[in-house]
């Protein structure tokens, strides 16, 4: 299982990079490739050092939390932070015109955070509130902009150019983004960061194993990405074409 | 009279005979057929319900010799794939030229990959992961089918795990596994191709065999 890395915040200096670099590639011609990736030598580079950034500050730090933290409690903190995100859900369920699940994300985010502690008791997921997972790089998907080059962020990993942007429309909304905006107060950006980073340790060992681990995380991140934008139901693989390949 | 009556004794036991029998054969080969065609989703179901039986009745055994686990997937697991297809489409390109004995042994070592690393999974997590297979969509007689199962893990999440099948001579058999979205065989495909482009597929079946090469899902 692969769980993208939620970053809910994105500061402006990076979307003014994006910008310029979206801009500068331009004039390039769209790769053919099935995988769309026409920066992988800047995103290689990158990819590198976010992997050696992780190695020695992210994942120690992660383990840490994880030897410390008894299991419920992580389930908690995880739901905690879940659950702060159905509101951005929700506003792009509208977006979408997605109103049946408007009413899904807005009735877990009550129900949670009135009567499971501040939304660390996932009361919805007992009743069968069906949860949902939708941000503004998933709408621009949705509108229309339905490839995007995969280009990799400093520090906060995989992402496409299209869900770089949606991901600064999201950080607006947030209501973590918006405490280190509006208040100043950067501990609960850590404390997510740190937490999702301790969820993703079981799949240390399979990409560390694998042939090419830009190749796995960036096929698998862009996989998932593909089937969240599909609310869980993306177009069939061709596996025609790949045995066409093979016979041709 | 007694003649007539005889006469009618027999025929009517003929014909009783002849309506058992073929009966009984209709019956046999519509079991025959059943055998063949059991529909995908049933086919999850009952090789998942019995690898879990078998893994909860026999836990001490597993727990002192887990390569016991390795056998008991094997053989529960292996008929309802057809690994040698996943193969082809994981080599594609990468696989022209190579004799069919060059893709079945490829194909061999990939599935013994992955049948340890499902034996080591099945053995911490198998008895406490709950498996819901949900109603299948489509219709039953297209080529292929995708067969969607529901796995609640332990900290309360429900992780999608989707089953490709294909219908064979021999029924219906998966090829591809799809978690959350990411699929094995296309996760494979892009490790493995450049390899095989590169050293060809003897080599890297070779590596695989011995461990040198890792595999990543």
């Amino acid at each position: 299982m692969m769980t993208s890395l939620r970053s809910p915040w994105l500061r402006l200096p990076l979307l003014v990079a994006t910008l310029f670099l979206t801009a500068c590639a331009g004039t390039q011609s769209r790769n053919t490739d099935p995988v769309n990736d026409p920066w992988e030598g800047y995103n290689r580079k990158m990819h590198a050092f976010n992997m050696g950034l992780d190695k020695y500050v992210a994942r120690p730090l992660a383990v840490g939390y994880d030897r410390i933290t008894p299991d419920p409690i992580q389930r908690g903190i995880g739901n905690f932070f879940r659950n702060l995100n159905y509101p951005v859900t929700g506003l792009n369920q509208l977006l979408q015109g997605k109103f049946d699940e408007f009413g899904e994300s807005t009735e877990r985010f009550l129900a949670n955070t009135i009567f499971g502690l501040l939304g660390f008791i996932d009361i919805a997921s007992m009743g069968n509130v069906p949860q949902h997972d939708e941000d503004f790089g998933q709408t621009l998907a949705v509108w229309g902009w339905e490839d995007s080059r995969y280009f990799v962020l400093p520090v906060l990993g995989p992402r496409t150019v299209r869900d770089t942007l949606g991901r600064s429309f999201y950080g607006f909304f947030h209501p973590i983004s918006y405490a280190a905006r509006e208040e100043g107060i950067y501990w609960p950006i850590a404390a997510d960061l740190l937490q999702v980073r301790a969820a993703l340790l079981p799949q240390d060992q399979a990409m560390l194993e694998s042939y090419d681990p830009y190749v796995f995380v960036r096929d698998a991140w862009l996989q998932r990405r593909e089937f969240l934008i599909y609310d869980g139901d993306p177009p069939e693989l061709d596996y025609d074409a790949f045995l066409e390949e093979l016979e041709e | 009279m007694i003649q007539t009556q005889n006469l009618w004794k027999a025929v009517t036991r003929l014909a009783l005979t002849l309506v058992v029998s073929l009966a009984l054969a209709a019956g046999l080969a519509a079991a025959a057929i059943a055998q063949d065609e059991t529909p995908p989703d049933e086919l999850v179901r009952n090789v998942a319900g019995t690898l879990l039986d078998d893994l909860n009745a026999n836990t001490d055994v597993y727990q002192a010799d887990p390569t016991q686990v390795e056998a008991l997937v094997r053989r529960v697991l292996m008929p309802a794939l057809d690994v040698e297809y996943s193969a082809r489409l994981i080599l594609g390109r990468a696989g022209r030229g190579a004799t069919p004995e060059q893709i079945a042994a490829f194909a061999d070592t990939v599935s013994n990959v992955l049948i340890e690393r499902y034996a080591s999974g099945m053995l911490e997590y198998g008895n406490r992961e709950q498996l819901e297979v949900l109603p299948l969509r489509g219709d039953l007689n297209e080529r292929a089918t995708r067969v969607r199962t529901r796995v609640r893990m332990l900290n309360g999440n429900q992780l999608p795990v989707d089953y490709v099948f294909r219908r064979t001579d021999e029924g219906w058999k998966a090829f591809d596994v799809v978690v959350e979205g990411i699929s094995y065989v296309t996760t494979y495909r892009n490790q493995i191709q450049p390899q095989v482009l590169e050293s060809g597929i003897d080599a890297v079946t070779e590596r695989l065999a011995r461990g040198e090469l890792e595999l990543s899902e």
